[in-house]
């Protein structure tokens, strides 16, 4: 009776053990016999943004703990296909195994850590073009991909920045188009919902996501300047046909008329002329003079860039249209070697972006 | 009827083609239980035979869908259409339109053809009377003159079927 005694207040200790170790991390679902959920994350000293998998490893045991090895399942995991997780709760079951009879709740735990570590990169294809999110070219450059904070579903940024681009496109096609046939007459409200329910769904889960997520890849892409270079030459001639529309027109100068009346009001904080460049600063485009016909031509081919990278969004176009009427050709000579150095500056903006929603202090 | 005409659209973008290519070697390796497709010059327009599950109202009939991509496929929905005869369903009606969210307001760019055939099989499977929806008759007939389904704003019955 004694020794029943004393073997359980072992194990109890080694869930207290568990319990100091990790912390908020892990929830104790019975004390005796005990049951466990422990969140487990690869060594990544604690920088999210380095970390592409995660797991809630329950560890569920029987009254003949530490004798009978404990029953070892994935309660929720991110970043892991089936074949990974499947990898990774076998091994922690042989490795329960393999320990029978001696304390095993922290090794279990400490063995997930280990081999989530070995397993913390992307894996598989990007879901929007079925192609390798990390694949290495000949000169060992690869295309930038980014994760989603929610669901650790990793998307190239090009695709996903292609993806949300068409979404904001869609909603004002849609609320322009007329009405068409329907097979219920209620249909239209449903209709307008489930779109603006569209918006921040992970395209593969679901899951609702912070649009932030979307707005530092955005930022980072928009900190590249070679790649806004490659983004237009891509542009196939239907796509500068719609730059070139009269809808696109229209959208343009309308924002420019705003702005325009905003600065007349006074509405505006501007630029200041004698801007210094920080590293991962977000500048918008210099001022440039549409006076010269040499000037003109320069600027069809920014206002390209910009338009055809930065999207729809109302805030950006604004950043356009503000360095139109400030024509000053002197200004933008000035400030054009700055633009084609920034590149390297933007590196540091792949840092911040994905840390967790959480420090804002980050921000 | 709808099924012969096609409806004006250009051709397939870059990225579109790039991936419908890597969709077709995919299919190539292994295509979903139950579907036939063979490959054609028109990587635009994909015929592919569909046979119905064991063991359900469908049990060894085969129907054809027809699957047309837009320009810029996949952030937009692929047409799906069954040919003539379309398979009697309460979801799918006489002209071959079919009623299921994820070729419309509930299409995912992360989708693919093969995934939106096999939602196609599950929704027959789950069959339980083959008949035709309530208002086919009322829905055929606006959509004459080759109307496409993604023209419609469907309303989406029920999620048993």
């Amino acid at each position: 009776m004694a020794a029943e005694a004393e073997a359980e207040e072992e194990v109890r200790q080694e869930v207290e053990a568990a319990v100091s170790v990790y912390g908020d991390d892990c929830r104790v679902m019975c004390g005796f016999p005990p049951h466990i959920v422990v969140h487990v994350r690869p060594r990544t000293a604690d920088d999210s943004s380095q970390q592409f998998v995660e797991l809630f490893l329950g560890i569920k045991t029987s009254s003949q703990y530490p004798k009978e090895p404990p029953h070892v399942y994935a309660v929720e995991s991110k970043g892991l296909d089936e074949n990974r997780q499947v990898y990774l709760i076998s091994s922690i079951q042989n490795k329960a195994k393999e320990l029978s009879c001696y304390p095993m709740l922290v090794i279990l735990c400490e063995e997930a850590v280990e081999i989530l570590s070995n397993m913390n990169h992307p894996a598989g294809d990007c879901p929007l073009c079925l192609y390798p999110l990390v694949q290495e070219d000949k000169d060992g450059s690869a295309l930038p991909f980014m994760k989603l904070m929610s669901c650790y579903h990793c998307f190239h940024s090009d695709c996903i920045m292609r993806w949300w681009k068409w979404l904001q496109n869609d909603d004002t096609d849609l609320k322009k188009s007329s009405a068409a046939v329907t097979t219920e007459d209620l249909s239209s409200s449903a209709k307008n919902h489930s779109v603006s329910q569209h918006k921040g769904l992970c395209p593969v889960c679901r899951k609702v996501f912070d649009e932030k997520d979307i707005e530092h890849v955005r930022d980072l892409l928009g900190a590249n300047t070679s790649q806004l270079a490659s983004l237009t030459i891509d542009l196939d001639k239907d796509e500068k046909e719609l730059l070139h529309s009269e809808s696109e027109k229209s959208r343009r100068e309308k924002f420019a008329s705003l702005f325009n009346l905003q600065q007349e009001r006074n509405g505006l904080i501007e630029p200041k002329k004698d801007l210094s460049i920080q590293p991962g600063m977000y500048i918008p485009r210099p001022p440039s003079a549409p006076t010269a016909a040499e000037g003109d031509t320069i600027d069809d081919s920014c206002e390209d860039t910009t338009t055809s990278t930065s999207g729809t969004d109302p805030h950006e176009t604004n950043s356009t249209a503000t360095t139109k009427p400030n024509s000053n050709s002197g200004n933008r000579r000035r400030h054009r070697p700055h633009a084609s150095r920034r590149q390297p500056h933007g590196q540091p903006v792949r840092q911040q972006w994905q840390r967790k929603g959480g420090d804002t202090s980050q921000q | 009827m709808t099924s012969s005409s096609s409806p004006s659209r250009k051709a397939l973008s870059k990225i579109a083609c790039n991936r419908l290519q890597k969709e077709l070697a995919e299919w190539q390796m292994s295509p979903p239980s139950g579907f036939k497709y063979r490959v054609s010059d028109n990587l635009q327009r994909w015929v592919i035979e569909v046979t119905g599950a064991a063991g359900t109202l469908y049990a060894g009939e085969t129907y054809q869908l027809q699957v047309d991509f837009p320009e810029h496929y996949p952030m937009e929905a692929p047409q799906v259409i069954f040919l003539n005869p379309a398979p009697m369903h309460p979801h799918i009606y006489s002209n071959g339109h079919i009623c299921l969210d994820i070729l419309y307001d509930s299409w995912s760019p992360a989708m693919t053809v093969s995934s939106v055939c096999i939602s196609i099989l599950s929704m027959l499977s789950s069959s339980p009377a083959k008949q035709r929806p309530q208002d086919n008759d009322r829905y055929v007939r606006n959509c004459r003159n080759g109307r496409s389904p993604k023209e419609t704003r469907w309303w989406f019955h029920d999620d048993k079927v």
